[in-house]
């Protein structure tokens, strides 16, 4: 993110302006002066932004994927004698077997799709400059404050549609965890990237989510049923020539607080 | 987060331009970060918030279990009608299957399984082991995740393959709901025959999908209201052995009965402690019924309520620190909660007619009655403190609800107005998926075993 915002800064200091060259020196040394004094703050958002992946898990999702099978089971078995049972045929009993489980974070991984393309990086790179350069004043509208190139950001009017047309794509397939003791509170949030096809790119928990997920089994079924959802209603019907503004939903929320009114 | 970083930019760059001497490049750097602060949402993510969904059970592809042929069809039979009868699963007919699943140490072709449109997959096999016992392996897997989600492995006598199936079904129904499945368990239930003026009862027991029904009495004399100890091993019911209904206790295992106590007059409405080691009962003396509580170790008995109205039903709270009880002290039937030792007697349900019968979720967080309006019986749940009632059932004459050991469903006795005798329907605690449960002739008085262990 640091990262994109230097690369836009820059770009924006290339704008239709007079000493060009000077301006570009100046807005270089002020970007190093930047990342040198204020490292910490470049780096902090970052960090928190990134979604501690397990590569164990990865590595045996893949070797998964590649080879075959995951071995096959027993660890312990747990053997009862069979109580012997008299009038009712209460059964004869039963050994389990907890068979090693595979389990892996499931989320965590592009899904059948290669990673992007040189075209669709271009794509999304030409996309990002539209943005910047549309305005082509942002002299004037700066005063106005930070957001201010109108199509762009959370949340506001020109995304509200892109929002609602996600939101009517999606909640056809999502069964809420209605059953569930206090299912009100089962809301999980999810990192979403979509492809320009409306496919899923890449769909994993947010920080948050994975924690909860992972300190209670209602918590894990409900985040596990919405991503059930969000692939099973792909491709997503969204405006293409506004790809720029859909292409990353962070959060993709599921809230079903308002669907258990009493 | 992005924006964040923008800010954090643009201050530092104003801070930063704050020491140029020159006035003119102090503007440009101005509207330079403000230009960066503008851009930085560039990066922020689009927020969706759904908020409403289209609850529908899973479909989920359930093939024949490979090996023995019979048996692996058995088994898969048996876990595609639990897990249908759950109304939380759909298990896709077996015909329009793509792949087929030969070995199950091998990942299936996610895609072929995409194509029909599940979104799970159980694969599994069975064999016969050189020991004579039968060995049931299963995965579960995650068709848009691509992952396993499950694999489990169970041996058994090939007899008992019934139960194999119910404990597949539970440990699919848990990883997929969170919850824990109850397929593996068993319901008594007074079943009825005869003609209405001569109605025979006797107490029996079948498993939760009516599979393996046994008569546990006779019928020489009526029994009411069956209640599982918490190990699924023993019953409490009334009967009217002789003249005076009486708690009586019956061990499944041995067959043997006993009265519970013995008291002059009636005692009913029997419910075991969550540990097993009291029962709580209803006992009348002079026309005025109150709750105890005896001890089963040392049969010492401790009286809970005593006003002049009629207190019964008592239910535990999964905790055992509270008893939640029916009670007319205030005119109508009422649901009331006390502490296990009589104090802090409260009225909880203050919805319109009468409220009776409290069960205790077994997941303690709601308390099951019937609500008496008029002339309709009906089943409704409510929290513990009495709020959020809701209704999930409205028959002619719903009665006496009983929880699925998981909380999740609930079975009660429905009668028609037809008086055609009565029926156990099972309902989900949230009023859907409600369905009648196979028993043998006319049934009522349903309990729900726990978890056999």
């Amino acid at each position: 993110m640091a990262f994109a915002t230097g690369r836009t800064g820059v770009s924006t200091a290339r704008g239709p302006r007079s000493g060009v060259a000077l301006s570009a020196v100046f807005h270089g040394l002020v970007f190093a002066a930047a990342f040198l004094t204020f490292q910490r703050n470049f780096t902090a958002p970052e960090d928190t932004h990134i979604v501690p992946v397990d590569l164990v898990t990865i590595a045996d999702k893949t070797d998964i994927a590649a080879q075959a099978p995951p071995a096959p089971e027993p660890e312990k078995v747990i053997d009862k004698p069979p109580p012997a049972l008299e009038p009712p045929p209460l059964p004869e009993m039963i050994e389990v077997a907890p068979a090693p489980e595979v389990e892996m974070p499931k989320f965590d991984i592009a899904k059948e799709k290669p990673p992007p393309t040189r075209r669709e990086m271009q794509q999304d790179f030409n996309a990002l400059l539209n943005k910047l350069t549309t305005p082509d004043k942002p002299v004037q509208t700066a005063k106005a404050g930070p957001r201010v190139i109108p199509g762009i950001g959370t949340g506001n009017l020109m995304t509200a549609d892109i929002a609602d047309a996600l939101k009517s794509q999606i909640y056809r397939c999502w069964s809420p965890p209605t059953g569930a003791p206090d299912a009100r509170d089962l809301i999980v949030d999810f990192d979403l990237s979509l492809n320009p096809d409306g496919t899923v790119g890449r769909l994993q928990m947010t920080p948050g989510t994975t924690a909860a997920a992972a300190g209670n089994g209602y918590t894990r079924a409900a985040s596990e049923a919405a991503s059930r959802a969000v692939y099973q209603c792909q491709p997503y019907r969204l405006p293409a020539d506004r790809y720029a503004q859909w292409r990353e939903i962070n959060p993709l929320r599921f809230d079903p607080r308002q669907m258990m009114g009493q | 987060m992005e924006q964040l970083a923008g800010c954090h930019v643009g201050a530092m760059l104003i801070a930063f331009d704050i020491r140029l001497e020159n006035g003119m490049k102090r503007i440009l750097l101005t509207l330079a970060a403000l230009a960066v602060l503008s851009v930085a949402p560039a990066n922020a993510a689009l927020q969706v918030d759904v908020t409403q969904g289209n609850a529908q059970p899973l479909p989920i592809a359930i093939p024949d279990f490979i090996g023995d042929a019979q048996t692996g069809a058995n088994v898969a039979g048996v876990v595609r009608a639990d897990l249908e009868r759950s109304g939380l699963f759909r298990p896709l007919d077996q015909k329009g299957f793509v792949e087929r699943i030969t070995d199950i140490n091998k990942v299936p072709t996610f895609s072929s399984w995409r194509s029909i449109t599940a979104q799970g997959l159980v694969t599994g096999q069975v064999a016969l082991q050189p020991d004579g016992r039968l060995r049931v392996d299963f995965r579960l897997w995650d068709i848009f995740g691509e992952s396993q989600m499950l694999g489990l492995q169970f041996f058994t006598t090939p007899e008992n393959w019934r139960r194999i199936a119910h404990m597949v079904s539970d440990a699919i129904y848990e990883r997929i709901t969170g919850e824990k499945g109850y397929f593996d368990t068993r319901i008594v239930f007074i079943s009825e025959s005869g003609p209405a003026t001569k109605r025979v009862k006797r107490l029996a027991i079948m498993d939760e999908d009516g599979a393996n029904p046994i008569f546990l009495t006779n019928g020489s004399y009526m029994v009411l209201t069956p209640r599982f100890n918490p190990t699924a091993q023993m019953i409490a019911y009334m009967s009217y052995i002789g003249t005076k209904p009486r708690v009586y206790l019956f061990d499944i295992e041995t067959g043997k009965q006993e009265m519970l106590g013995n008291f002059p007059n009636m005692t009913f409405s029997p419910r075991f402690s969550p540990d097993g080691n009291r029962v709580a009962m209803t006992l009348e003396s002079a026309g005025n019924s109150d709750i105890y509580v005896m001890d089963l170790r040392n049969r010492a008995i401790q009286r809970l309520t005593s006003d002049p109205g009629i207190d019964t039903a008592p239910s535990w709270s999964p905790d055992g620190k509270q008893i939640a009880f029916e009670s007319d002290r205030g005119g109508g039937q009422q649901v009331y909660v006390m502490n296990v030792d009589g104090s802090n007697q409260r009225r909880i349900s203050f919805g319109p007619g009468r409220n009776g019968t409290p069960v205790w979720s077994p997941r303690g967080d709601l308390i099951a009655f019937t609500k008496q309006q008029g002339s309709i019986f009906s089943i409704g749940v409510m929290r513990t403190d009495g709020s959020g009632e809701r209704m999930l059932t409205s028959g002619y004459h719903d009665e006496g609800p009983t929880w699925a050991p998981n909380g999740r469903v609930l079975m009660f006795t429905r009668e028609a107005s037809n008086s055609r005798g009565s029926q156990i329907v099972s309902v989900d605690v949230t009023g859907r998926n409600e369905r009648k449960v196979l028993t043998p002739g006319s049934a009522s008085d349903p309990a729900w075993s726990p978890l056999i262990q």
